[in-house]
């Protein structure tokens, strides 16, 4: 069995194929992509922020002040349209990038005239900053009108501020931040953990069944003497050792680049986060892992060794991931709840103790059940791989 | 000495669709179940190398799967110095030495690392191993590439190095599937020598094949499959004396 072991993770190993999405894809280029699309969009919103918006304006007569707060030549540009114009023409051959239209009751007497509906035209497809900018200058006058409004009633702050929101309904959570967080991190955990271990392993797994037959050489192997289940065995641990290698790999680097790129507050944050969790949970989350990879390893493993070919397995397997997202998906619908029933189904239950264990809110005996039910169903799993890999008509499809 | 009685292997046919226009026609279609193998019988003394000839889709590669413990027959024996194989496969396994006709390398291990691991499965220590690497590399002259990934083998060298791996643990009976077939003149010769060699030695071999030269050159027994039925068994002058003139003419004589 190690024979077997030891030979399939030397092939692995000298896999570059394999070894760069095991290894290379976790480690360097996620956190590369990652990096590259927040310097991208960092640039993009720079570049509507700072940005000359070109800008008709209709009824400026009205608004003396909001004409002068556009008038900053490094960020709007005034352009002379007509009233009756079609706004929306204009803004689409780019003559302008927006037209502010005051109606005729603005007014900083807002007793008397009432509210101003002032119209902004603009194209909002795609990322563009435009409604914010002109709100800035809008609301600051906004704000203007509603103080003067109210010192001419006469109204003290503390009257004010019940006119402007009579009731306010305020949220105390009684849940201390752990909880509160953990709910959230740890619900995202499983996705990102499962899937890896999941894509991990299905590389080598394809390799390891298909891949032989493929290649002519699980013949002789079958044929050599030494038990099926011995071979089975050694072919299903390389398969679960490179999914949790995988998964392993990816959380360090992820923990390892989060502390690098964030900096200040948040690397407080997940500081203060982290230390809320006992090492022991931290433990068990991996120890969880165990029977959900032996899981997708006899699943990955039966389906490698019925295809005929490295691109039969491969479309087997590609709706594996999504199989797999349900149960996580569900462990996360509210009012499903480690305990009863739930505690027993596969990957729901691990899903959900993962978060249970980030939030602080374990019940342990729980583990029973979990481990029961993945130990069981793993079990079922390698001893149907193990008859799979005594048929005739599986081996020599 | 292998004895193989009356051997006879069938196989379920899952979609009858699939099957190919010839197979349709084939009389050994039955219902569900294709006959592949119905009644193969032949004996391989010591120091004898049995040729095992027919045409395509005869059931050759079966029988010697059969023989090779990979699939299991449904009636008949196989029985090797009177020990009966079928009912103690991992037995046979260490009596055997098998190369299958689609054999292939593990391409990321080296030539070496491939033999190695075989020897490893079938219980050798590291020291046997290695000697009788160096053993087989003298033989099939093998030094200047046992070395390297055999991934970018020739076809030579990978067939090389699938017949070391065959027979690294000295077994006591040698399966061949087709093992010249798709090979340049040079590594045909090595292969033939090497078959020629284990005759010498007093090793029995039992090789499939489609080439009458190598039959005429290294053969002491044929065998004439046709339709999963034994249609000749007997020593090569026998053979001869089927028809006049070449071994084509025999061969198309037996399988009349």
């Amino acid at each position: 069995m190690w024979l077997v072991f030891k030979k399939e993770i030397k092939e692995l190993i000298r896999d570059r194929k394999t070894l760069f999405f095991m290894i290379a894809l976790p480690l360097l280029i996620f956190p590369l992509i990652i990096g590259i699309v927040g310097f991208v969009s960092k640039q993009a919103i720079d570049k509507a922020e700072t940005q000359i918006l070109n800008y008709a304006l209709i009824g400026g007569q009205y608004a003396p002040d909001i004409v002068q707060d556009l008038q900053q030549p490094d960020k709007f540009n005034f352009v002379e349209v007509s009233e009756g114009a079609d706004y929306t023409a204009i803004i689409r051959s780019e003559t302008v990038d927006f037209v502010l239209v005051i109606p005729e009751n603005y007014s900083s007497n807002v007793l008397d005239n009432g509210q101003a509906n002032v119209k902004l035209y603009f194209n909002d497809a795609g990322l563009n900053l435009v409604y914010r900018r002109v709100n800035e200058i809008v609301k600051s006058q906004s704000e203007l009108f509603q103080q003067r409004a109210f010192s001419d009633l006469g109204l003290d702050e503390a009257k004010q501020s019940a006119l402007i929101e009579p009731i306010v309904l305020e949220k105390v959570n009684t849940a201390d931040a752990r909880e509160n967080w953990g709910e959230k991190i740890g619900g995202m955990l499983p996705y990102v953990l499962f899937l890896l271990c999941l894509t991990g392993a299905m590389a080598p797994a394809t390799d390891i069944g298909a891949g032989e037959k493929e290649r002519g050489t699980l013949e002789t192997l079958l044929i050599s003497p030494i038990d099926r289940n011995k071979i089975v065995m050694g072919k299903f641990l390389t398969i679960a050792f490179a999914g949790t290698m995988t998964a392993l790999l990816t959380v360090t680097s992820m923990v390892v680049w989060g502390l690098v790129l964030s900096q200040g507050m948040a690397i407080k944050f997940v500081a203060d986060f982290m230390a809320q969790i006992a090492m022991h949970d931290f433990l068990l989350i991996f120890l969880m892992l165990v029977p959900v990879v032996a899981i997708f390893a006899a699943v990955l493993l039966s389906i490698s060794i019925y295809a005929k070919s490295f691109k039969e397995a491969q479309s087997y397997m590609g709706p594996m991931s999504i199989l797999v997202v349900v149960p996580i998906m569900l462990a996360l619908l509210p009012g499903v709840e480690l305990k009863g029933v739930w505690a027993w189904v596969p990957i729901t239950n691990v899903s959900l103790a993962m978060k249970e264990l980030v939030k602080g809110t374990m019940d342990y005996y729980q583990l029973f059940a979990i481990f029961g039910s993945t130990v069981i169903i793993a079990g079922a799993l390698f001893a149907f791989c193990v008859y799979w890999f005594n048929q005739e008509k599986v081996l020599f499809r | 000495m292998i004895e193989i009685k009356k051997l006879a292997k069938k196989f379920a046919v899952e979609n009858p669709k699939n099957l190919s226009e010839q197979e349709k026609k084939d009389p050994r279609l039955k219902g569900r179940f294709f006959h592949s193998v119905q009644d193969v019988s032949f004996i391989c003394k010591k120091g004898e190398v049995l040729g095992l000839l027919g045409p395509n889709g005869a059931g050759k590669t079966t029988t010697l799967r059969m023989l090779s413990t990979a699939l299991k027959p449904d009636s008949g024996s196989v029985e090797i110095d009177g020990e009966n194989v079928l009912a103690q496969p991992v037995i046979a396994r260490k009596k055997i030495g098998f190369l299958s006709g689609s054999t292939g390398l593990y391409g990321r291990l080296t030539g070496r690392e491939n033999i190695h691991y075989f020897g490893q499965l079938h219980g050798m220590n590291e020291k046997s191993i290695a000697n009788r690497i160096q053993e087989l590399a003298d033989l099939l002259d093998m030094h200047s590439f046992l070395d390297r990934r055999s991934e970018n083998f020739s076809t030579g060298m990978k067939q090389k190095t699938a017949i070391a791996r065959a027979v690294v643990h000295s077994p006591e009976l040698v399966i061949l599937d087709e093992p010249t077939t798709g090979l340049d003149i040079m590594a045909t010769q090595t292969v033939l020598e090497f078959i020629r060699g284990l005759k010498e030695q007093g090793t029995p071999v039992i090789f499939s094949t489609h080439h009458l030269d190598e039959v005429q050159e290294l053969c002491d027994q044929v065998t004439v499959i046709d339709q999963g039925r034994t249609m000749f068994d007997g020593d090569i002058a026998s053979f001869k004396a089927l028809a006049e003139g070449s071994l084509h003419q025999s061969f198309m004589a037996a399988i009349q």
